[in-house]
């Protein structure tokens, strides 16, 4: 159950630039089972401006804790909101979003 | 200093050359190639994701990770490229099983990600991409890792 994102995106020179954080364990079988907690990670990862996907990731539980991601994209501008949707483990669906400045 | 000015620059007119054409397609890997999530070797991951196709080892994709990481819980890795990439794949042997993540990249989209690992332990990583010609290309890198990544 990832609870909560953070997004930072920037745009220069028709380059967009993101930043996004997502508390998540990311904790695989054997991981969650070492630590006694439930398995828990995020298993797909969504951008969207406008409608369009401009980034897209299947994850697994071997991506660190509290996933950082970095990306760049172009086809958006100042002003346009960036969305995110996740998915984990458990199929739950968690969206965040955030206007690009 | 003045190199550095100067590819910058570059990046930005490749960028900006870009028509964003940008696709509504959605592919859940987990769920069209469930296999290869349970593979437990790259070798396997591999062939469960790309299939048998022919590996050409690249120097167009740039994949910047340390050689030696100290804490094996967050290792930092940066995959760049300009090739017309559709997927790009990240696998290791570290972990009980390699398949770590997929980018499917969208259409005119240039491959610049970056993300964490965790690594139980020092290992072999490998990147797979498959260009929108249908050419797989390679590259691995060995890292370190001094101490182990999974809360052990």
């Amino acid at each position: 159950m990832a609870k909560k994102m953070k997004i930072k995106a920037k745009e220069k020179d028709g380059v967009v630039k993101v930043k996004v954080m997502f508390k998540s364990l990311m904790a695989d079988k054997e991981e969650a089972e070492k630590k006694n907690i439930a398995v828990e990670y995020i298993a797909h990862v969504l951008g969207k401006v406008n409608g369009k996907i401009v980034y897209e990731a299947t994850t697994s539980g071997f991506m660190s804790e509290d996933p950082l991601m970095k990306f760049s994209f172009t086809g958006a501008k100042k002003g346009d909101t960036l969305e995110f949707e996740l998915t984990d483990n458990h199929g739950k669906k968690i969206t965040g979003s955030k206007k690009i400045k | 200093m003045e190199r550095r000015k100067f590819l910058n620059m570059g990046l930005v007119a490749v960028a900006a050359t870009l028509v964003p054409a940008t696709s509504l397609k959605a592919v859940n890997f987990r769920e069209t190639k469930a296999n290869a999530w349970e593979a437990e070797k790259s070798a396997e991951a591999i062939k469960a994701m790309f299939g048998d196709g022919k590996l050409n080892p690249t120097d167009k994709i740039k994949m910047t990770a340390p050689k030696l990481a100290e804490n094996g819980g967050s290792i930092p890795i940066r995959l760049k490229s300009d090739l017309d990439i559709e997927t790009i794949a990240f696998f290791q042997d570290a972990n009980p099983r390699s398949s770590t993540v997929v980018f499917s990249v969208p259409e005119g989209q240039k491959v610049d990600y970056s993300f964490r690992i965790k690594m139980r332990q020092t290992a072999y990583v490998t990147v797979v991409a498959k260009t929108k010609d249908g050419k797989l290309h390679t590259l691995n890198k060995e890292i370190d890792v001094s101490i182990g990544g999974c809360g052990g």
